[in-house]
């Protein structure tokens, strides 16, 4: 009872480990309108909750987020979809209104308070 | 958090923000600040350096940077350069790293631990009392089979020893130390301090093992946003325990806040696994609430707010049995507490300030141990000025202050009043001087002295140390002496559960020790990957302690210590991240704790201390997926032998020399716990305790005849009462 017990629990952790670094992933580079540390971590943690995403890390200088996928359970157009709708640009997607709206005002691209960065 | 540089302000203020990075301030790049309350703001640029104008309706920066500790300051003249160096943050919940490491404060002198919230989420359940579970440094076990009281063990010495502060005011002490440790649910914590060693004068002397802080949360003025924040959280076990917790805040204006934390639990089953027909755990109900205020403004920081707790317990037997009557265990404590906190700030001078602490409490606590009542009232008043100031530069700083402390113990045991009854009225004044002597080398030495009005004056010397002796490898020394008056059945309330006597066989005298210690700390790369490798040695020995003696089977004997009585403590623990987001930790802990005792036979002897494990082993390891998608923890733990009191039928008790000394066997402890976030705010947790299902099988003597001369619920309990438990939780933080 205790060794299995121990066993399946470690064997699990190894499973995530595993599963975690898998190497049939896919990685995308997508340009966005990201302006600032609170964008970053809007459009990460976004990503990170959609389906198939590994790992998502932006460069608020170059406004380019790297994305970790898994391409059996999302495609581009998916994360496109996803960064739109947080609010930004993604490429040649534009950024959903109503996600835009929703942003806190420093944060949207055209705000005039803006000073590039 | 955006910016703007508008060119419409006249005055500009410079600075550079920097981060400690291996005893070095290295530039922080892309750091934002902001005026509070305006959308004026700039970013560092690559050599940390910025420029922002300063708009005339604030003067107060606020400097945010992912991953580290938002600061804000004060700005009196826009001439002076700004420097500014920023801490990690330990608390930030949506940084991606696990959290299973231990995290020392790397600025202090004083070896300390933080433990986070993160840390702290490793194991959802439930106060203070459970947050220790995947610390090697502080263990937690239950006191007896009956009340559910737990004790704490730090550096081989109970949880009394330890200073115990909530945001700096010492709250678990007197008779709030049996059940203390269950009056801080975990989900009101923002972090918990452990210090080991001799600590800081500025909070005392009775801290004579080490220092616990522990921070709530705070109602905090936000720039960004002005909503209300809260957060829900919901717990249920196997056992059928349930709790449930709201904290909240909201500011009112830009200098006033307001919160409130709200805490109800309740276990309402009678559970008794080992069929001793005595309940396994207490059932209980708790109603717990604080409602606090804060104010900021340029120049003075209030704080202000009312704790109070309503907690009762049932334990005992299931049904009646022999034609005895039931035998049960019943408390009720009542608890109201009020704190303020008061500062004075120099906004042109940061180094310097002055605060004020005065806090009062009421605890009423009446409890039955079968027949025998006990009832206790404690009154205390606590009042503490600090003055904080540089001499000549930041390389020398300077607190000092004078504090005060009234307590007034009125206890009664089977409706005698006890021996040990009094008012203490404790005048002191400190000094502490802290000396950085070069990027390397940091000494602090303390001083205070108090008047006590019953013991006279006592003296509490201390020092710190700390030294790098490279980059990655620090030094840390410290000596001091603390003291304190100690309280008898509190203290040990757990073995009032028996049929034992209780005898005080000396007048109450002060706890006096010294402990004197070190750390090393070492960073390093293991394969690559970042390491870490930290080894303490503390010992405390004591020139005067309570000597709490078991060893004759009918009787619990106080007696002041006549002869040699010391803990030594040695640790070392390896922390690694072996892949990205994943902590593992192994530590190891050997304790040596030894006191003479025999004085009830005219003896001295110096023998092994009771209930303490010389050896433990942890392990820890955690996995997290980005911003916490998917969380994983599991911690395992192996506690070596102790000594019990011999306690065989027919045991006559007649030397210390030559009495025979009964050891437990060892016992491993297995809890492990999947938590999933959601992008809406809420998470969910899942999780085991004590999984290897260990439980000792008779932790009771003589349970079929509680009313008997041999019955005995707290000293052969050794190891868990109670088998596996599983439980299912919930956190909501609405997203902003």
């Amino acid at each position: 009872m205790k060794k299995g017990l121990m066993t399946l629990f470690i064997t699990a952790l190894a499973l995530v480990a595993t599963w975690s670094v898998a190497g049939d992933d896919k990685e995308i580079k997508i340009k966005t309108s990201a302006v600032c540390e609170m964008c970053k971590e809007r459009i990460e943690r976004n990503l990170s909750y959609e389906k198939g995403v590994k790992e998502a890390t932006l460069d608020v200088k170059t406004k380019v987020v790297t994305i970790k996928y898994n391409p059996k359970k999302t495609d581009v157009a998916k994360l496109k979809a996803n960064i739109s709708k947080t609010g930004y640009d993604a490429d040649d997607v534009v950024a959903d209104e109503t996600g835009y709206k929703k942003l806190p005002g420093c944060c949207k691209k055209d705000s005039p308070m803006h000073h590039d960065h | 958090m955006c910016l703007s540089a508008s060119a419409a302000f006249g005055q500009v203020v410079r600075g550079r923000v920097t981060e400690q990075l291996n005893n070095k301030l290295t530039p922080l790049n892309g750091a934002t600040l902001q005026w509070a309350g305006t959308s004026t703001g700039a970013v560092t640029d690559s050599t940390g350096n910025f420029t922002v104008p300063k708009p005339e309706n604030s003067n107060k920066l606020i400097i945010s940077y992912i991953g580290y500790r938002t600061d804000t300051i004060s700005v009196g003249s826009t001439e002076q350069f700004l420097n500014i160096t920023m801490r990690q943050e330990a608390t930030l919940q949506e940084v991606t790293v696990s959290g299973g490491s231990t995290t020392i404060d790397q600025i202090n002198p004083i070896h300390t631990e933080v433990l986070t919230t993160r840390t702290l989420a490793k194991a959802a359940c439930c106060n203070l009392s459970e947050t220790f579970e995947t610390n090697a440094s502080v263990s937690v076990s239950y006191a007896d089979a009956v009340t559910g009281a737990k004790q704490i063990q730090f550096l081989g010495l109970g949880g009394q020893y330890v200073q115990t502060n909530v945001e700096n005011i010492p709250t678990i002490r007197g008779l709030g130390t049996t059940f203390g440790l269950n009056f801080v649910p975990g989900t009101w914590i923002t972090s918990i301090d452990v210090g080991k060693g001799a600590g800081s004068v500025v909070n005392g002397y009775e801290g004579m093992t080490g220092a616990l802080n522990v921070e709530l949360q705070k109602p905090d003025f936000r720039a960004e946003t002005q909503k209300s924040q809260w957060l829900l959280n919901g717990y249920v076990n196997s056992f059928g325990r349930v709790e449930g917790n709201v904290n909240f805040s909201r500011a009112l204006n830009e200098k006033w806040s307001v919160g409130a934390l709200g805490h109800v639990s309740a276990l309402r089953t009678k559970i008794d696994q080992n069929g001793d027909n005595f309940m396994d755990l207490p059932m209980y109900r708790q109603y717990n609430g604080i409602n606090r205020w804060k104010y900021t403004s340029e120049r003075w920081m209030a704080q202000f707010g009312v704790k109070a707790l309503y907690e009762d317990r049932t334990g005992g037997q299931l049904t009646a049995q022999n034609g005895n009557p039931l035998y049960q265990f019943t408390n009720e404590t009542k608890r109201i507490e009020a704190f303020s906190k008061l500062a004075r700030l120099f906004p042109d001078k940061p180094y310097k300030g002055l605060g004020l602490i005065i806090s009062a409490l009421n605890h009423d606590q009446k409890a039955v141990f079968g027949f025998k009542p006990y009832a206790g009232v404690q009154r205390s008043v606590y009042a503490n000025l600090i003055y904080q100031t540089i001499i000549d530069n930041t390389n020398h700083t300077l607190k000092a202050g004078a504090s005060y402390l009234l307590d007034n113990y009125n206890e009664q045991f089977g409706n005698t009043p006890l021996p040990t009854n009094r008012t203490e009225s404790v005048a002191g004044a400190f000094a502490e001087y802290a000396y950085t002597a070069s990027e390397r080398l940091a000494i602090v030495l303390g001083n205070r002295v108090d008047y006590h009005n019953l013991f006279g004056w006592q003296w509490t010397p201390r020092m710190h140390a700390k030294y790098h002796i490279h980059e990655m490898l620090t030094l840390r020394f410290s000596v001091g002496r603390g003291w304190r008056v100690p309280n008898l059945l509190a203290e040990n309330f757990g073995y009032l559960v028996s049929s034992r006597s209780v005898i005080f066989r000396d007048k109450l005298q002060p706890e006096v020790s010294w402990n004197i210690g070190g750390s090393l700390t070492y960073e390093f790369l293991l394969l690559g990957k970042k390491a870490s490798f930290i080894t303490d040695y503390y010992r405390t020995d004591f020139r005067n302690q309570l000597i709490v003696d078991l060893e004759h089977p009918q009787q619990i004997n106080f007696y002041n210590l006549s002869g040699r009585s010391y803990a030594n403590s040695f640790q070392a623990e390896l922390n690694y991240v072996p892949i990205k987001r994943m902590e593992v930790k192994a530590a190891y802990r050997l304790f040596d704790v030894r006191q003479s005792m025999g004085a009830p036979l005219g003896e001295s002897v110096l023998l092994e201390k009771m209930m303490i494990s010389r050896d433990r082993m942890l392990v820890n390891a955690g996995y997290a997926l980005p911003y916490d998608k998917w969380k994983f923890d599991a911690t395992l733990q192996w506690n070596g032998p102790k000594r019990i009191p011999y306690m065989a039928p027919g045991y006559v008790h007649d030397s210390y020399r030559t009495m025979p000394l009964s050891v437990t066997p060892g016992f491993y402890n297995l809890n492990a716990q999947v938590s999933r976030g959601f992008k809406s705010g809420w998470e969910v947790y899942l999780g085991g305790e004590n999984l290897t299902g260990f439980r000792q099988t008779n932790p009771i003597m003589s349970a079929a005849n509680p009313f008997g001369p041999n019955f005995d619920a707290a000293s052969h309990v050794w190891g868990p009462v109670t088998g596996s438990v599983v439980y299912l939780g919930f956190r909501f933080k609405p997203q902003t």
